[in-house]
């Protein structure tokens, strides 16, 4: 059992009917030409293709799993490339899912995030807004004709991953075929964020009282929550 | 490169702001325009109708601190999103504007990341260029620790030159790499600014003459972004430039 099991499940059911009306796409998560990673302040002027504007969707989304639950090095697609965008917009979900041993809940989702959030590539400007799950990014006019691709950016967030203590597998999907799309995922990602948002109120305010607790009905309901509440609650984690 | 343009209120800051951000926009080089001074006339000088400003972004990181999410890495890749979504941009510009701070309490963790959040944008830009709030209250408050450098506007009045030398004083002890002039503002020929640059000790680094085509433009509220060259434009730009902005 793993806290996010629900989430993966939806997450898997997604990509199966993607994969089933031949909308799934496999993209090369080791291109021959890694792009170059910084910062980057892209304006409107010099911007190719805006993604995920929360107008037209936007979703992002980070699970973990249990060792072998997660397909290492897949960077899944559903919906056109950087490079195939009809018009200067698309919308846009990332979903980022890491395997491995996570004893400290708490310090390997900050581990995962972080590796998440400063995955950045020359070209490509990230605006994350955590508590609504939103991701904004703009592909800069240089970028875009250099051949940037969700492969690039894939392989960055992967790369990362592996580096944080535990992992031992980690895939990605990028989801930019239209909002309705978007949408489906978006249940799943309201329930990881809420799971999250439930470990670091425990883990940051030692409180217990689940009589007042807003979180009380998923820490009722997933029996990781309440593995984690216990274990602070004796006093075992450190 | 980031300049802070300071002096006594009514001075004209807001015009020379104004003046630089039209000779930035015509660089090419990415700038970051800041209207510090919580009146916002910089946004009203340049045309520009901000859709939300930093103390809306304060408002909102309060809000998330609120709702329980402290997590300082959250906070601030939040506030980089929000802060983002602040920007009115025109090209190769981006305003941002410091808004009315109408809320009370202490937020100091929202402050500290608001504050980090706004460097390292800066950092970001070839150029920025801050229109201060008028008095020395904003150096004071160490809001402007990045500071390169301190245009001092001041007009011909005694009273404007000394709260030019205070402000110099208060950013020396602050910021004492930062770099630092006066420009005298709305001069009416030689002798009176020979009569200010003899009367003060600090570098007088411009002279700007009384120009009927600024005040049209003030007086019809037109954007500066539209104003002609004028030997005002000319007078400021060239002290910009000497200050290593342009």
């Amino acid at each position: 059992m793993g806290l996010f099991d629900e989430q993966l499940t939806q997450v898997r059911r997604f990509l199966r009917e993607a994969e089933e009306a031949g909308r799934l796409r496999r993209l090369d998560a080791s291109p021959s030409k890694p792009w170059p990673s910084g910062s980057s302040l892209v304006l409107r002027e010099d911007t190719a293709l805006e993604l995920g504007n929360p107008s037209i969707g936007s979703l992002s989304m980070l699970i973990w799993c249990e060792e072998g639950a997660a397909r290492d090095g897949a960077v899944s697609l559903v919906g056109p490339d950087l490079g195939e965008a009809e018009g200067t917009d698309m919308p846009f979900a990332q979903v980022v899912i890491a395997a491995g041993e996570f004893p400290n809940e708490y310090d390997s989702y900050r581990d995962l995030r972080d590796a998440v959030y400063d995955t950045k590539l020359k070209g490509l400007s990230v605006r994350a807004m955590p508590s609504k799950q939103v991701l904004w990014c703009r592909v800069s006019r240089e970028a875009a004709g250099g051949g940037l691709s969700l492969g690039h950016l894939g392989a960055a967030l992967l790369g990362n991953l592996r580096e944080v203590p535990g992992v031992t597998a980690a895939e990605t999907l990028f989801v930019t075929s239209g909002s309705a799309d978007i949408a489906r995922l978006s249940g799943a990602a309201a329930g990881a964020r809420r799971l999250v948002d439930a470990m670091m109120k425990m883990y940051q305010e030692k409180n217990f009282d689940c009589e007042t607790c807003e979180y009380q009905d998923v820490c009722e309901t997933v029996m990781d929550l309440k593995k984690i509440r216990k274990k602070l609650a004796d006093g075992k984690a450190v | 490169m980031i300049l802070a343009v300071c002096g006594k209120g009514g001075v004209g800051k807001t015009t020379v702001s104004a003046i630089g951000a039209k000779a930035l926009a015509g660089s090419g080089r990415k700038a970051l325009i800041v209207d510090a001074d919580p009146a916002g006339g910089l946004a009203m000088a340049l045309g520009i109708e901000p859709a939300s400003t930093l103390n809306d972004v304060r408002k909102a990181l309060i809000e998330e601190v609120k709702a329980g999410r402290r997590d300082e890495k959250d906070l601030a890749v939040s506030v980089d999103y929000l802060v983002a979504e602040a920007l009115t941009e025109r090209g190769n510009l981006a305003f941002l504007s410091i808004g009315r701070p109408e809320d009370v309490g202490c937020y100091c963790k929202v402050n500290v990341i608001l504050k980090d959040a706004i460097e390292m944008l800066g950092g970001l830009f070839g150029a920025v260029l801050v229109d201060a709030e008028a008095g020395i209250e904003q150096v004071n408050r160490k809001v402007m620790g990045a500071v390169d450098y301190v245009l001092l506007v001041s007009d011909t009045s005694a009273k404007a030159v000394r709260v030019a030398e205070t402000i110099r004083e208060v950013s020396g002890r602050m910021i004492p790499e930062a770099g630092a002039g006066l420009l005298v503002n709305r001069v009416r020929g030689p002798a009176e600014a020979d009569r200010v640059a003899a009367g003060t000790s600090l570098e007088v680094v411009g002279r700007v003459p009384e120009d009927d085509t600024v005040r049209e433009f003030d007086a019809s509220q037109r954007s500066f972004f539209d104003l002609p060259e004028c030997p005002a434009s000319v007078a400021v730009e060239s002290a910009l430039a000497a200050a290593g902005l342009l």
